[in-house]
């Protein structure tokens, strides 16, 4: 049996130089790290009185434009770490300075750079940097091959804060390229309260998808004025499991008690036991004393898990659902478990107290 | 006749040596692969910071459930470490299974322990008996359930999940740390993409040695012992470049039982943990692939490439063997169980990719090395084997194993730089050369003899490890912060 030697000598010379060169590399890295910390640190302390000087906006301090716009590339990451912790004047201060400083340019050129990395690194920077001015080329980015940018696209768009954006991002929910749904979500809250009308427009959209998300937003924002829309979504046999379950827990936060009667007919009439838990619990939350009596009823579900969820909401009804507990807790039967279970939540642990060291 | 046995003698000798290429080569693309998402986060690092997922009112409630028997060297350390991540919502429940020491005693003095009835959230069979329930009283969010041991880990997960009441759960073993931002760093694909990722995992790895004070690891450092120092290459290697090259390929199969969060409802929906298996964790992993990719539902599995978990690694050969002897055991179990899966296009790149990587270089591999090893020796023995060919051959062997951990310990410095001491560094470098021999072969036999017991179906035992606890308090003015 014969083997290329030359070649295998080759090949293991490759390898050894492969290995020498990530050895002195990471010799490299470890012994120039420390010098660069500290010398970024200098640059910082250097810099800060700038950024302070455009912030004050003061003359008397003596520092020229043509310093502040001619300084290193470090002031601008100074700036962009500064952003997200600024609000009103002081937040467009800075913002004017990076479009000076020609950062702002640079990234929207960036937007159709072709590596991944860049076009991300380029919508992030002109969503904290650039306000409302480039809503559209940002949105452009919501289709983009890569996944990572599309997030990076949606999570620009929130922060750039135009509610225009609310559409771009529903529509990217659903589709060939379509994007995590709590991505959107979150840039969709960060849109925070002039996004509502839109979001109430949406609860009535095409895909499944976004008309769950839209639920779930509306229910986070509390949102009476979704409280009907949302009822019909829970009371529509025919809707997607989810979107129903969705927006029962919405109803939930809102905190109707308009909403009582859908969510005691999903409890009673539904064969989701996914969805009769998310309705009890958005009883729970609602505290209407006319659901004791279907909850007392879930009390005999077959399905643990709604069991238990009518029991906690019964201890949240007051006083007429804690006496309804303590009725089956003195009771045979799973449901007794369940209620005295809840009822130990109610009280807190004070009972049969376990000492110390006792095994 | 002699010609014969001789040519089967150099067959099996370059077949083993071949072998141990083709697998070198492989673990290096997928080590490209790692290393090329590495290279971009140095760029741009995609979703920075957590805050806004800390703040973020669809992050969804979790549920750490940590099995233990006899832990009472770390417990503490341990629930310190759960209880104090910073998370918006969160519970714990320890299942005390069967321990024989002072570990409930510790649990139940530390946290004011008192008896509850408990609040069931789901029916999945556990096979030991429930002997009580324990809520904490010192405003800790905290539950203990003591049960009886059946030797079975997912036994003890089970009774976990079904007290556990948040729509996801974190699996961590009892002699781990987490870092103060595991969770939320975990749980971030959760929230970003809810309808899509089912399970997630992080980096684990080794505390023996690091400098911890009340469950917090201050500074990271290696361990004198060079078994230690070895595992904690290989868990650079497997973690910071292996699991992320088989996550970008969308092939992820095993999400470490040390430290993983799952879909609750999805898990219960399985039928929580199978009892008769010793890979729990991978098991897990398959068995929700496998349930969703029926059900035509959607499924992510996500590697998150940052350092969250620290746990004790074995300290002595006897341990190292039966870990190691019990996650063959394991493997060949979760092959076996799930073997229509195996080359299933159906099953995507798990099912092309992963499961035939795991059953060929991981189940059979060291079949393949231990016999290899054996008639290379062999044919040296008899004088058939040309020595200088064959050094040749297993020293580029050697080379190409050292560069996979070289490059292993290169990302950990250009990146996440946990171990920030000189002398820590080199160690690694020579542990990544010293394990090419003799751990490398003794690991095969390890393996080999987890393969033998499952093929004789010896009934699998969870056998806790002896702990030793994690590095005492050091003085003041050796305290350095881990993270800057």
């Amino acid at each position: 049996m014969t083997v290329p030697l030359g070649g295998v000598l080759l090949a293991g010379a490759a390898v050894t130089a492969l290995i020498i060169v990530l050895l002195v590399a990471v010799a490299t890295v470890h012994l120039v790290r420390g010098r660069r910390a500290s010398r970024d640190e200098r640059r910082k302390r250097e810099l800060m009185p700038l950024v302070h000087a455009v912030l004050d906006d003061d003359p008397d301090d003596g520092i020229p434009l043509s310093d502040v716009l001619g300084a290193p590339a470090d002031l601008d990451d100074i700036v962009l770490d500064l952003l997200p912790q600024l609000r009103g004047s002081d937040r467009e201060t800075l913002r004017r300075l990076l479009a000076e400083r020609g950062v702002v340019s640079k990234a929207v050129a960036d937007l159709s750079a072709r590596t991944p990395w860049r076009r991300g690194r380029a919508v992030s920077l002109l969503g904290s940097a650039a306000g409302t001015h480039h809503v559209a080329g940002m949105a452009a980015l919501l289709a983009d091959r890569s996944l990572e940018v599309r997030c990076a696209a949606a999570r620009a768009l929130g922060k750039a804060g135009d509610p225009g954006a609310v559409a771009h991002l529903l529509h990217a929910v659903a589709g060939e390229r379509a994007l995590p749904t709590g991505v959107v979500g979150m840039a969709l809250l960060d849109l925070g309260t002039t996004a509502l009308p839109m979001l109430r427009d949406a609860l009535t959209g095409e895909h499944g998808a976004s008309r769950a998300l839209v639920a779930e937003l509306l229910g986070v924002h509390g949102d009476p004025s979704a409280a009907p829309a949302l009822e019909d979504l829970v009371r529509d046999a025919r809707e997607d499991r989810g979107v129903r379950r969705t927006a029962a827990a919405a109803l939930g936060r809102i905190g109707s008690p308009t909403s009582t009667e859908p969510l005691v007919s999903a409890l009673t009439n539904s064969t989701d036991p996914r969805l009769q838990r998310t309705a009890a619990e958005a009883l729970g939350r609602i505290g209407d004393p006319t659901a004791t009596i279907p909850l007392l009823a879930g009390l005999a579900d077959d399905d643990v898990t709604v069991r238990a969820a009518c029991a906690d909401a019964l201890a949240a009804l007051g006083a007429e659902g804690r006496a309804s507990l303590e009725q089956v807790a003195a009771g045979p039967g799973a449901a007794a478990a369940d209620a005295q279970a809840a009822l130990d939540e109610l009280d807190g642990p004070v009972r049969r107290p376990q000492p110390a060291g006792v095994a | 006749m002699n010609e014969l046995f001789t040519d089967i003698v150099l067959g099996a000798s370059w077949t083993v040596l071949g072998y141990t290429l083709l697998l070198d080569t492989i673990m290096f693309s997928v080590v490209l692969l790692g290393a090329r998402r590495v290279a971009e986060a140095r760029h741009w690092k995609g979703a920075e910071g957590h805050a806004e997922i800390f703040a973020s009112p669809l992050t969804p409630a979790v549920s750490l459930l940590i099995p233990a028997h006899d832990e009472e060297a770390g417990i503490l350390d341990t629930l310190r470490a759960a209880l104090g991540q910073r998370y918006p919502s969160l519970e714990v429940v320890l299942v005390d299974d069967g321990s024989t020491d002072r570990t409930f005693d510790l649990v139940a003095e530390r946290y004011r322990l008192t008896e509850i009835n408990p609040r069931r959230t789901a029916s999945l069979p556990v096979r030991g008996e429930i002997l009580s329930v324990h809520r904490a009283t010192t405003g800790d969010p905290l539950l203990v359930i003591r049960k009886t041991s059946v030797g079975q880990k997912s036994d003890a997960l089970n009774a976990a999940l079904n007290l556990a009441r948040h729509p996801l759960v974190c699996m961590l073993d009892a002699d781990s740390l987490l870092e103060e931002d595991a969770l939320l760093r975990v749980a971030r694909p959760f929230v970003e993409d809810p309808d899509n990722v089912i399970a997630a995992g992080g980096v684990i790895r080794a505390a023996n040695g690091a400098v911890t004070d009340r469950g917090t690891v201050v500074e990271p450092r290696l361990s004198t012992n060079w078994l230690v120092r070895i595992q904690a290459v290989e868990y650079l290697r497997s973690f910071l470049l292996g699991r992320t090259g088989w996550a970008d390929a969308n092939a992820l199969l095993i999400i470490s039982g040390a430290f993983g969060l799952f879909r609750r409802d999805l898990v219960v929906e399985i039928g929580g943990l199978d009892h008769r298996s010793l890979g729990e964790d991978a098991d897990l992993v398959v068995s929700m692939l496998a349930h969703q990719q029926r059900a035509g539902a959607p499924h992510r599995v996500v590697f998150v490439p940052e350092p969250v978990c620290w746990t004790e690694v074995p300290e002595t050969l006897r341990v190292l063997g039966r870990q190691r002897r019990r996650w063959s055991h394991g493997l060949a179990q979760l092959l076996w169980k799930h073997r229509r899966m195996i080359g299933n296009p159906r099953f995507g790149a798990v099912g092309t990719m992963a499961l035939p990587f795991f059953l060929v270089f991981e189940l059979l591999g060291p079949v393949v090395e231990v016999f290899g090893l054996a008639s290379v020796a062999l044919a040296a023995g008899l004088g058939i084997l040309d020595l200088g060919t064959a050094a040749v051959m297993v020293g580029l062997a050697l080379a190409v194993g050292t560069l996979l951990s070289t490059t292993a310990i290169a990302v950990e410095v250009l990146t996440y730089r946990r171990y920030r001491r000189g002398r820590d560094l080199l160690a690694l470098v020579l542990a990544a050369v010293v394990e090419n021999v003799g751990y490398r072969q003794a690991h095969a036999w390890f393996r080999l003899r987890g393969l033998v017991a499952a093929l004789t179906r010896r009934a699998p035992v969870w056998t806790a490890m002896p702990r030793v606890g994690f590095s005492g308090d050091p003085a003041p003015a050796e305290l350095v912060p881990a993270r800057s």
